[in-house]
């Protein structure tokens, strides 16, 4: 996908304008703008005024303290998520026998949506932090357990039976063979795990905010909620959805690059 | 699989406390009874008609989108920064402006779930057309078939198997958010039945519907797994998901 004879509908043009990305873009802006600015009221979000309630925003501190405290939950909940779920994905990739009794159990709560388990999550831990980690554990916990064991089963044959042919111990060959086979497909399982857990940590903390009368755990998709439903400054959510979709996009970069420095021999994703 | 159901048993007759862990055995009969009096599938059928249609919407505008955006590299430049930018932007994360746009109701759901199914099909669509084999097209070009009849014949039915993948990913997604949106803008549905009994405290139900989501969960993935064979069985990708 990289030469522009890739496609077979236009002969590569002479110089394509590089900032042509950002046409469309701007005239989506232009348009939201004037449509607002004609037949919007003064609560109606407009660029402009998103630009000054981002300002706000980040001057009061509010937004910055509201993605730390999203991004402190994330991160302990994909930790633990983390701890479970490489060491039980290799042990499964290694053993089949393993596999075989655990895999059945882990396809079956595989299709129930993290949120789905939020109701239970309030149930036992109540609404602050400790549900939100749960939630977060949860929704990362499956993308990172099914990738381990898809790289752990994947190893060379060629590589195992050297190994046993030298006469390395099972445990050996885990800690010399097959973890290094599997770095990189556990490295996207850790991707791929971060962003739904950032996806699940805004839809609990959303829902712990309607569900729960506001209360006060705090966390961007609380702010988001509390701007809708209390003081209704829709400038303000567009302003908190573009710190998501900022932070989501500067998390899973940060992952890319950890992954490319970490294991050069990696395919790239 | 029978030692979890057999530890939860434990645990439950432990904690004695049918409100934080019911039994199995009472989950099991909260589940026949909501079966029963039609309750789980009016929900359940709810969910699965907003999420049909949502996916639906979603493929409608994302297929032929993706394969526009495949064929033509200005198209592509010019849409895909976009796409990049919104992408990061969570469906659940439009949740309370779309609340404030659509209100509670059928709107907001829909709403979200064709947002969160559009991604995935789009890019699976590009990365499909983007996929076929040059060798085809090119063979095709020599033998003087008109571009309208490469598109139809030979990069559609090409781009087909990873599209399939992209439209499981997409009903995956917005079968994920669904219950989120539910459970915070919608009269009716599986997420908002979890919340309602979840306010009544009542466990068993709660727990028997939260099985549903993952009984229907499941049986759509097998569902579009089934089409993938059904459709393009000469596929890698269809291949590797059944393996």
């Amino acid at each position: 996908m990289s030469a522009a004879a890739a496609s077979p509908a236009t002969g590569a043009a002479p110089r394509p304008w590089p900032w042509r990305g950002v046409l469309l873009p701007l005239a989506i802006l232009a348009v939201w703008q004037a449509l607002g600015m004609l037949g919007g009221n003064v609560r109606t979000p407009l660029p402009t005024r998103v630009v000054a309630a981002a300002r706000d925003l980040i001057a009061s501190g509010d937004l910055p303290w509201g993605i730390a405290q999203s991004l402190g939950r994330v991160f302990l909940g994909f930790a633990v998520a983390a701890l479970i779920a490489i060491p039980l994905g290799l042990a499964m990739g290694a053993f089949r026998s393993i596999e075989r009794n655990v895999d059945p159990l882990i396809e079956s709560f595989r299709p129930i949506a993290a949120i789905a388990i939020l109701p239970l999550a309030i149930l036992w831990l109540g609404t602050g932090t400790a549900a939100a980690v749960m939630i977060v554990a949860y929704a990362a916990f499956f993308p990172i357990v099914v990738n381990t064991v898809a790289g752990a089963g994947r190893v060379e044959p060629t590589l195992l039976r050297a190994a046993a042919t030298m006469g390395l111990s099972r445990f050996a060959t885990l800690r010399t063979v097959v973890i290094p086979a599997a770095l990189p497909a556990i490295g996207v399982g850790l991707r791929i795990g971060m962003g739904v857990a950032w996806t699940a940590i805004i839809a609990a903390e959303l829902a712990v905010g309607a569900k729960a009368g506001g209360g006060t755990t705090g966390g961007i998709g609380q702010m988001m909620f509390v701007f809708y439903a209390y003081s209704i400054e829709l400038n303000r959510i567009v302003v908190c959805m573009i710190a998501v979709g900022l932070v989501a996009l500067v998390l899973d970069r940060a992952i890319r690059l950890g992954m490319r420095l970490l294991m050069p021999w990696a395919p790239r994703p | 699989m029978a030692v979890f159901f057999v530890v939860w048993a434990l645990i439950a007759r432990g904690t004695a406390n049918p409100i934080l862990l019911p039994s199995p055995l009472a989950v099991g009969e909260a589940f026949a009874a909501l079966a029963g009096d039609g309750e789980l599938f009016r929900h359940a059928g709810i969910s699965f008609g907003r999420m049909l249609i949502s996916v639906g919407i979603a493929a409608a505008i994302a297929i032929p989108l993706g394969l526009a955006m495949g064929l033509s590299r200005t198209l592509d430049a010019i849409v895909d920064p976009t796409i990049e930018v919104l992408r990061p932007i969570s469906g659940i994360a439009w949740i309370p402006l779309a609340l404030f746009i659509f209100g509670i109701g059928n709107a907001l759901p829909v709403f979200i779930m064709t947002y969160t199914a559009f991604f995935p099909i789009l890019l699976g669509t590009v990365a499909g057309v983007h996929g076929v084999d040059r060798k085809l097209i090119d063979a095709a070009r020599t033998m003087g078939v008109p571009y309208r009849a490469i598109v139809t014949r030979v990069v559609a039915p090409a781009a087909l198997p990873s599209l399939l993948v992209a439209l499981r990913l997409g009903v995956a997604a917005s079968w994920t958010a669904v219950v989120a949106a539910e459970l915070i803008g919608a009269p009716s549905g599986l997420g908002y039945a979890v919340e309602w009994y979840r306010e009544l405290l009542a466990t068993p139900q709660v727990m028997g519907f939260i099985a549903m989501i993952g009984i229907l969960g499941y049986l759509t993935d097998r569902a579009v797994r089934a089409l993938a064979t059904r459709f393009t069985p000469w596929a890698v990708e269809t291949r590797q998901a059944h393996s």
